[in-house]
């Protein structure tokens, strides 16, 4: 069975390109597939769209999709800012306020309109989650591939009544890394853009509480700092200078390097816009002790995983998580969760199912429906409604 | 209580899955329940026969008959378990292996084409639910409880069937290897047929019917067997009885045999078994040098564990002995007891 698999590769930097870059080989093992390039098309029994929300990395993808309906690998669910993209960065303003209103009716249009006019800050950078005109997407997608439970959920509260096939994201393999040389007990370690939703200011705050208690603590920030996010200051205002070591964009075997230095990592977000983080998948796959956000899709990582609600007293919850880290013990015992689920030999077998099923499982059920619903009518049963619902129940309905 | 035993059926075809079915039924009656067994025809070709037979018992109403409520229903193989019973039990022989294990073998229904490929993940969907939304799992071999985790992830406890009555007994250990089964290239008696070719002392009994016969007599007239191998037919059970009574040895090595009765039948009779390494659930019981042989899947391996066996009875016998005081611990009381449970 062919497979035309739509995605961003690298070197674009972002984590679906990784994903789909760690992913490809392991599906090509499996199944013909075909990997068009931007702007490109290829005819296949399915195609596979992966869609998350930066339109400069999916804009095109959701172009092919509108030519070609298919599976749509879901990555986040809030696609504002790729509907943006889509719309007023290409002059179509219209099309923003047909997303708008059909998300929210016609307050939902009037705040477009504001938007459009520059009396309302930009939706997708201040509210993307209120808004996350995911419906244009779903009402394409023949079949959702998800890497969360909370995805799922919100695309079937949207209406989605398509199959959607659960697939956790794939572990990285564990490259046989030299540990970078940091100094520092024990070494704390956030990777990925640094910006406010990634709680970067909450992570300094717990990091000089961790700090007090443990002096020779170490901080390591990897990836491009997010304008506005004041981070000297802040480092400065909490007296940590010398204490968190700054790297900016690193290449990927520096990043698999700061990783393993590390004794424990954190990896906060909130808000979300649904998606799951490869690079907490990254962490994962190095076993490494990790700190996410209890929140959305990383609520459902393994239960070793330590989880810090984004409350009021988040700094408080993160600060004990790092104290508790500091003990080798206890970090030694936060090592062994299961990753299985995510192995990447079992991730490319679940692509496997559900691409076969979303390349024929529709024509199979109507040829099942049509041969029910004929036998029926032969002995003069016209109504085919509990024919339908009995075929919901095992799977076969749509 | 009043039971219902779900079976589906290949008309004429009347193996180990229908003698589980209509004994099991037998044997709740005569515990003093009311029990029905409810068949179904099955057809799994073309293609979309599968999904219509289990489709079909879906739309069965089993939970109650005649205004009385039946307590409980117990299903066994693939698609008998798609019916809905709030009180259903499943003692599974097989999900449909083809959409399985035997997927892409020479064994596998499903070919490369998109439908073929959808059909059998609708298989895997529907076994999922209707499977799933079972009370309690029960899997009539190791191999079988395996598969079904390994495939699906749903656990199942094992409950052996105990094998059919019999006059079983030893009258001896004649110079003759017994097959007993269907006749189809799943249960590979043409291996025990190249085996023979392999060692010239071997001599043979094929009991049983199917539609592999004519390919197996050609290849035993190919390997000029004859004389060597004798090809009985379907036999009653007395003759049934009377071959195993009879016979110096079992030979028993389908591949990746769901259960196997032939072993326990052969132990009853006190005959020690030949098995191979991927035959699945007879390893459950046929333990090499205790029960039985246990060889690789190959002619040669084959004709040699049947060679010690002629040269050294004393094991057969030992192994066979061995053998009936596993088999006899194997009843209906403990089956039954474990799927009321």
């Amino acid at each position: 069975m062919k497979v035309a698999y739509y995605s961003p590769f690298p070197p674009e930097r972002t984590g679906i390109a990784d994903y789909s870059a760690l992913l490809l080989p392991a599906l090509r093992a499996r199944l013909e597939v075909v990997a068009p390039k931007r702007g490109k098309h290829a005819r296949a029994a399915v195609s596979v769209y992966h869609v998350g929300n930066n339109p400069e990395f999916h804009g095109w993808i959701v172009d092919a999709l509108r030519r070609d309906p298919g599976v749509v690998v879901l990555h986040d669910f809030v696609l504002h800012h790729l509907v943006a993209g889509l719309t007023l960065a290409r002059k179509d303003v219209n099309g923003y306020l047909r997303a708008m209103e059909r998300e929210a009716g016609l307050p939902g249009r009037l705040l477009a309109l504001g938007v459009v006019d520059g009396c309302v800050p930009p939706l997708w950078s201040t509210r993307p989650e209120d808004f996350p005109l995911a419906g244009e997407v779903l009402d394409l997608a023949t079949g959702l591939i998800v890497h969360s439970r909370h995805v799922a959920d919100s695309a079937r509260a949207a209406g989605f009544a398509g199959p959607i096939w659960h697939i956790p994201m794939p572990v990285w393999p564990a490259p046989a890394v030299e540990p970078g040389a940091i100094d520092g007990d024990p070494v704390i370690g956030s990777v990925g853009f640094l910006n406010a939703n990634k709680r970067i200011p909450q992570l300094l705050e717990a990091f000089a509480v961790l700090r007090k208690r443990h002096p020779r603590a170490r901080l390591v920030l990897a990836g491009p700092e997010a304008p506005g996010l004041e981070l000297d200051r802040r480092i400065a205002a909490l007296g940590l200078e010398g204490a968190v070591e700054r790297h900016g964009y690193v290449e990927e075997d520096r990043f698999w390097s700061l990783i393993a230095a590390c004794d424990a990592c954190v990896s906060l977000r909130w808000p979300t816009m649904g998606e799951t983080s490869a690079g907490i998948i990254r962490v994962l796959s190095l076993a490494k002790p990790l700190v996410v956000s209890d929140v959305d899709a990383f609520s459902e990582l393994p239960d070793g995983v330590l989880k810090v609600k984004p409350d009021e007293r988040e700094v408080e919850s993160l600060a004990a998580a790092l104290l508790f880290l500091a003990d080798p013990e206890r970090r030694k015992a936060m090592t062994g969760y299961a990753v299985h689920e995510h192995e990447l030999g079992h991730v490319a077998d679940l692509y496997v199912a559900a691409l076969e099923e979303g390349a024929g499982g529709a024509r199979v059920r109507d040829v099942l429906l049509e041969n029910v619903a004929q036998a029926a009518g032969e002995v003069g049963i016209e109504d085919s409604g509990r024919l339908a619902a009995a075929a919901r129940e095992v799977g076969l309905g749509g | 209580m009043r039971i219902v035993v779900t079976h589906a059926q290949v008309p004429f075809a009347h193996g180990g899955a229908e003698v589980l079915a209509e004994r099991l039924t037998e044997e709740l009656n005569a515990r003093g329940h009311q029990a029905a067994l409810v068949t179904v025809p099955f057809k799994w070709y073309p293609r979309e026969r599968v999904l219509e037979s289990a489709f079909v018992w879906r739309m069965l109403d089993l939970e109650e008959v005649e205004g009385r409520k039946v307590d409980l229903l117990i299903a066994t193989k693939f698609p008998s378990y798609a019916v809905r019973h709030p009180n259903k039990r499943v003692w599974l022989v097989h999900q449909f292996r083809q959409a399985y294990e035997l997927d892409r073998t020479e064994l596998g229904e499903f070919g490369e084409s998109v439908l073929d490929r959808a059909t059998r993940r609708k298989i895997h969907e529907l076994d999922r639910r209707t499977l799933g939304e079972a009370q309690k799992l029960f899997a009539i071999s190791r191999n079988v409880a395996d598969r079904l985790e390994n495939a699906l992830g749903l656990e199942a406890e094992v409950v052996l069937p105990p094998p059919q009555e019999l006059d079983y007994r030893c009258d001896g250990y004649e110079d003759f290897v017994l097959s007993v089964g269907r006749l189809d290239r799943a249960k590979r008696v043409d291996l025990l047929l190249e085996a023979a070719a392999a060692e010239p002392s071997l001599k043979v009994v094929v009991a049983g019917d199917g539609p592999d016969r004519e390919r197996l007599e050609k290849v035993a007239q190919s390997h000029k067997l004859n004389g060597r191998v004798e090809f009985a037919g379907r036999v009653d059970a007395r003759a049934l009885a009377d071959l195993y009574a009879r016979a110096g040895a079992v030979y028993y090595a389908p591949v990746d045999e769901d259960f196997g009765m032939v072993p326990y039948e052969a132990f009853l009779s006190e005959k020690p078994v030949v098995t191979t390494t991927d035959a699945g659930g007879p390893l459950d019981v046929v333990a090499d040098r205790r029960t039985g042989l246990v060889t690789e899947p190959r002619a040669a391996a084959l004709g040699a564990a049947f060679r010690h066996l002629r040269e050294h009875p004393e094991d057969g016998r030992a192994w066979g002995r061995a053998g009936n005081e596993v088999a006899k611990r194997v009843t209906w009381d403990a089956a039954i007891d474990r799927l009321l449970s």
